[in-house]
Formats: C-alpha cells, structure tokens, sequence
C-alpha cells in the first residue's frame, strides 16, 4: 500500500506521517517512510535523534532522466529500481522503518521555494 | 522530486508512507500518481479546511482511488463537528480524530517523536486507530499473485 500524507503547513502532517509510519511498522509491516518536504523534518518524528538525521543523504536526482515526449507527456527513466534505491539511501529508523529523504532539490524547480 | 515518487511508488513490496510537501502547490503530474490513499491532515479552522477542500480537489485530478482527513489538534467538540461537516459536504471521509494534544508539541520541542517522549498520549492512540482503520479499508495490498 502506497499511503501519502498531506496537509497545510503546521498541520501536524508530520506528527501523523511519522508516528503513522512506526506504528504500522510495529504492526509487523516492512515500512518505507519517505521524506517529499524540501524542508525534511520526518527524521526527528521518526525518533531518529536530529545529530543522526542532519547526516542522512538525500537521494540524488542525478540518476534520474526526465523527458517529454511529443505530445508533451513526461516521462522519467531511472537507473536504479525503487529496491536499490532503498538499499543505497534508505536510513534506518527505529521499529524498523526505512526512512528515504527524496524532497531535496530539483532542476526544474530550483528557485521556486 | 516529480518522478522518484512515481518511481518508488511502482514497487509492490512496499509499504510506503510518504509526508509531503506543505501546502498545495506541488500537487501536479508526477507526484501522487500510484499513490493509494492520500490522507489529508486538517485543523478546525477556516483557512485549513478551505485547503484540505482544495488538497482533495487536485488529488482527485489526478486520480488518487482514496483520499481521507484526518482531523487533528481537535480540542472539543465543536472543533470535530466543524471539521465533519466540512468534510461530509466535500465528500470527504474522516478516517481519525487527533485531539490536541499538548505531548505533541513538547516533543517537538525537544526534537524528540512523541511515541518515544510519551508513548501514552492520548495522540498516539488515535494514531494507532488511524492506522487500523487505513489497513482495513481494503485499499488494495500490493497484487504480488497478479503481478507473477
């Protein structure tokens, strides 16, 4: 199940994405938390301690290919399948949740927040 | 950040609980797409509810099979009939009622997760509900047998 969390900044959206995310780890599910704020801070409502979290990579878009076909449709090529991804950037958390930090940068929208 | 989710969010092993961006305006192609539910946390206020009304709208532009609230900093009554009845007028089921919840923001400001800080609050609790009630709606668990 592929579950996201939205909200208004100060929603608490966090809180709930986090302690959610334990909570069904906990619940004997293979958890893959993902970070998609470029301000990340679901580290810390993960209950990894902020020295430990500040050191996390984000994944880098270098090896992600964007284009556009004719018709304007876009489409995206990866090099690494969503399981190396995880293997090479996932973060360990506590109750065994997988954190990814993906909201970081991005060409196109560089300058836009 | 347009494609990695889309891309992360093809693996059927999965479960993936993803926070977000902030606001609205990131929510276009590229970004929900695939996702199975989206839950959208909204405060008993004008200004939140109007965006929780507006998050809903775009996520069903693009095609997200389930979208919920959940309420959350709800300190009465009042506050959990005003966000249902927003929601019920914008067809919006509210899966969780999160009661404000002064734990929560003293984890926060000890850069600490509540359910570590204060693993009985009364925030967790609803939490947990939250995360019974999401499992059951039957959102479709990954079809490994149909996928072989």
């Amino acid at each position: 199940m592929k579950v996201a969390v939205a909200g208004k900044g100060g929603s608490g959206k966090t809180t709930i994405a986090g302690t959610l995310a334990r909570v069904l780890a906990r619940g004997e599910h293979q958890v893959l938390a993902i970070d998609a704020d470029p301000n990340p801070n679901l580290a810390v409502n993960l209950g990894i301690d902020p020295e430990t979290a500040a050191r996390i990579e984000p994944v880098p878009h270098s090896f992600i290919h964007h284009s556009k076909d004719a018709e304007g449709r876009y489409s995206v090529g990866m090099d690494l399948s969503p399981e190396e991804i995880v293997a090479r950037y996932g973060a360990p958390a506590p109750d065994g949740v997988t954190l990814l930090l993906v909201g970081r940068v991005e060409s196109h929208q560089a300058g836009a927040g | 950040m347009r494609g990695i989710l889309e891309h992360l969010h093809t693996s059927d092993s999965l479960l993936t609980v993803t926070d977000m961006e902030a606001g609205l305006e990131h929510l276009k192609r590229g970004t929900l797409e695939h996702a199975d539910a989206l839950l959208i946390v909204v405060e008993p206020y004008f200004k939140s509810l109007e965006a929780a009304g507006r998050i809903a709208e775009l996520a069903r532009g693009l095609g997200v099979p389930a979208l919920y609230a959940v309420a959350n900093k709800v300190r009465s009554e009042r506050d959990e009939t005003a966000i249902r009845d927003y929601c019920a007028a914008h067809d919006l089921p509210v899966l969780a009622v999160v009661p404000f919840d002064a734990d929560v923001s003293d984890a926060e400001q000890q850069g600490q997760a509540v359910l570590d800080s204060a693993p009985e609050a009364a925030a967790i609790g609803r939490i947990r509900e939250l995360a019974d009630r999401l499992l059951a709606t039957g959102t479709p668990a990954p079809t490994a047998q149909a996928a072989d």
